[in-house]
């Protein structure tokens, strides 16, 4: 299958820090691939997600986003991606529908495309009536499930999600996780998930990599890392890799 | 397309109902004081009731009240003070103050051929304008009872005609010339004074607000979507950052202007409505008149006679000076613009863009008070060169050197707002482009903190 996403020793180093933020970092993801980065807070899996995603610049190495660079090329990268930042909002003074038409403009090439992308928006958020309302009336777990549509409504050959379920309760993030699985499955889009949730990581990704100190520790399929690391789940085989990052 | 949708959503998220709500209401409210304002200072000022106590019971001065009845711009209220403790007689009648005549009034004016005592006894009210006014309605009660009282002694006992006692009170009409750039204009400079005054305050006003309002406006634009982390979504979306860029520059330069433009209209109905109730004392000085009777026409013609001096002076504002200060303007506005944008991206919370837009306040504030009051040319070296450096204090002193002829001054400013546009519009978009627009970071309770652990050694 051909890799959506190829990152090749993609490193940050931000002024005045000593410590590279991302150190080295390479991994793939494939077409229809769910690839999760894990790792406690600090580990750099927000700066290496941000360096995909554009918004910052890498002092090192390099990322190929449908075979386009992050550094080169990144216009014809935000064409082939979506970004859902960790704690995002979305602009309160607009109704749900107008913010799924705006985001949906910004990628639209005319008006068929535009109303495309806006219906399988609505479908997918399943906020009904509520799409009408001012987006500053809706509850946390709305504004996820709106966010998510507006990401995932493109189709874009690579979604990147930070902490995709946050502010969701356990019936709407099961939805989400289903979702995402059926997207990955029937639209061959590629997911790059980052989550602290090890349960639902453990359930929706198909591979994982763990981040500790900026450099990605290790990466397979959860089966193969349980067995490398002679773990019962994925909490136990973080662990180990987190506590062993540590001694050394 | 893109940057027309990124458009329309950035005046929707700066234009809201609210918004609206607040210009409608600021601008009312601003006419409405000056309408308040207005109408006190007029009523103050034309007051044609007179509080009076008569004590006097002589011919001279049942006359001069007669007079002063049959002048018909003055009615006389006639009250009875019954002691001498006037605090008592004020509250028992209920008035504000009294004109009291004594006993001998006129005796003494016809008989002795002296200066009589009259007395004015008026209640301290609130500290406010109208208080103030009500004390000088007063004394011009007091004028006009001595005006009448100066005809009557020249009429009865110096036995002149109506003709001889106007020539004794107006012995001279004065015209009056005003000089400015080696041109000569009939018009009395404090009439022009006026006029100008109105005309160079409301442009610093416009631009004062156009200037806090536009920054605000920008600075909070920025923070909010960084705040919400609604611009990294925008920033990862197939639009380029300088399309994000001029759409929220430009948005914000269209609600400030908005807000300006209602800000403005407020502010010329409060000076309209102010202006009306002291337009006699403008067509006065530009006539050259001291008649105390003034009508409409002479008002509108005194108005008319300025704006023609005000063009033989060379003081009009030409259509090219328009321009030159619209120009002027628009890189003032850009300024700030560029700065605010720097400082709203280095936000991480609502209260560090309280503390963050703190330099755009202090320097639009600064430049607006020094030119309001003071001439910046007198002052000493080192704070006119410190006041300069403000790059708006060239703004606010724009359409003075214009319409001065003080052209030197005037291009200087422009180039040097245009070099320190250029500086902040590049590192704006620097920061805009690169890392600096996520990494820079200003928070408020950071920098308390630290200020706190510097203090402690001292404080211990």
């Amino acid at each position: 299958m051909a890799s959506v996403l190829e990152v090749r020793g993609l490193s940050k180093k931000y002024p005045k820090k000593d410590v590279l933020a991302a150190d080295g970092v390479s991994f793939s993801v494939d077409e229809g691939e769910i690839f999760a980065l894990i790792g406690p807070n600090g580990a750099g899996k927000t700066t290496t997600i941000r360096m995909i995603s554009t918004l910052i610049q890498p002092t090192g190495g390099d990322a190929l986003v449908a075979g386009h660079s992050v550094v080169k090329e990144p216009d014809k990268v935000r064409e082939n991606i979506t970004y859902l930042p960790d704690e995002a909002g979305a602009y309160k003074t607009m109704t749900g529908i107008n913010y799924l038409e705006f985001m949906a403009s910004l990628f639209a090439q005319n008006k068929d495309e535009l109303d495309k992308y806006v219906e399988r928006g609505k479908a997918i958020c399943g906020l009904g009536d509520r799409l009408s309302d001012k987006i500053g009336g809706y509850s946390r777990g709305m504004i996820r499930k709106l966010l998510l549509a507006r990401a995932v409504m493109t189709e874009p050959k690579l979604a990147i999600m930070d902490e995709a379920t946050s502010g969701l309760d356990v019936i709407n993030a099961l939805e989400i996780r289903k979702m995402i699985k059926a997207l990955a499955k029937e639209h061959n889009m590629a997911f790059l998930l980052s989550s602290h949730n090890m349960l639902e990581i453990e359930y929706v990704s198909d591979r994982v990599g763990i981040m500790t100190g900026g450099k990605l520790m290790a990466v397979g399929r959860i089966d193969e890392l349980k067995e490398r690391y002679e773990a019962a789940n994925l909490e136990e085989v973080f662990e180990r890799v987190v506590k062993n990052n540590e001694v050394r | 397309m893109k940057f027309g949708n990124l458009l329309k959503k950035e005046l929707r998220e700066l234009i809201t109902k609210q918004a609206i709500i607040s210009m409608v209401f600021t601008m009312l409210l601003l006419i409405v004081m000056g309408q308040i304002m207005g109408g006190a200072m007029e009523e103050g000022l034309n007051t044609s009731t007179i509080t009076l106590c008569n004590q006097d019971d002589s011919p001279f001065t049942a006359d001069v009240l007669k007079k002063i009845e049959a002048s018909q711009t003055t009615e006389i209220n006639y009250v009875t003070f019954e002691s001498d403790d006037y605090a008592a007689e004020l509250e028992r009648l209920d008035i504000k103050n009294a004109v009291i005549i004594p006993q001998g009034y006129g005796e003494s004016i016809v008989d002795k051929k002296e200066p009589a005592l009259i007395k004015f006894v008026s209640k301290m009210q609130s500290g406010g304008i109208t208080s103030s006014i009500s004390n000088i309605s007063g004394s011009e009660v007091i004028k006009t009872i001595q005006s009448v009282c100066t005809d009557e002694i020249l009429l009865e006992s110096y036995g002149l005609s109506d003709e001889d006692v106007e020539l004794v009170r107006y012995p001279l009409t004065t015209v009056e010339y005003t000089v400015n750039n080696g041109r000569t204009a009939e018009v009395s400079a404090s009439a022009l004074g006026s006029i100008t005054m109105m005309q160079s305050m409301i442009a610093p006003f416009a631009i004062f607000f156009l200037l806090l309002m536009a920054s605000q406006m920008i600075m909070t634009a920025i923070s909010t979507e960084k705040i919400d982390k609604t611009l990294e979504t925008l920033l990862s979306a197939p639009v380029s950052r300088m399309t994000v860029l001029s759409a929220k520059m430009v948005a914000a330069v269209i609600s400030a202007l908005l807000n300006a433009l209602f800000m403005i209209v407020g502010f010329i109905g409060y000076t309209n409505s102010m202006m009306s109730g002291t337009a006699g004392d403008i067509a006065d000085a530009a006539n050259g008149m001291t008649a105390p009777q003034i009508n409409m026409s002479e008002v509108t013609e005194g108005i008319s006679n300025i704006g023609q001096a005000m063009s033989e002076l060379g003081l009009a504002i030409t259509p090219l000076s328009y321009v030159l200060f619209a120009v002027q303007l628009f890189f003032t506005v850009a300024i700030g613009l560029s700065i605010s944008l720097i400082l709203g991206a280095m936000a991480t919370d609502v209260k560090s863009v309280q503390t963050l837009v703190m330099p755009i306040m202090i320097t639009v504030m600064i430049p607006f008070f020094i030119t309001m009051f003071m001439d910046v040319n007198s002052m000493s070296a080192i704070f006119k060169f410190a006041v300069y450096a403000i790059p708006f204090t060239h703004t606010y002193m724009a359409l003075s050197n214009l319409m001065n002829g003080n052209m030197l001054i005037f291009w200087a400013g422009l180039i040097y707002q245009i070099i320190f546009f250029a500086v902040c519009m590049f590192l704006a978009v620097r920061m805009f482009t690169t890392d600096k627009l996520f990494t820079m970071s200003f928070s408020a309770d950071a920098a308390s903190k630290k200020r706190g652990k510097k203090a402690l050694p001292n404080e211990q």
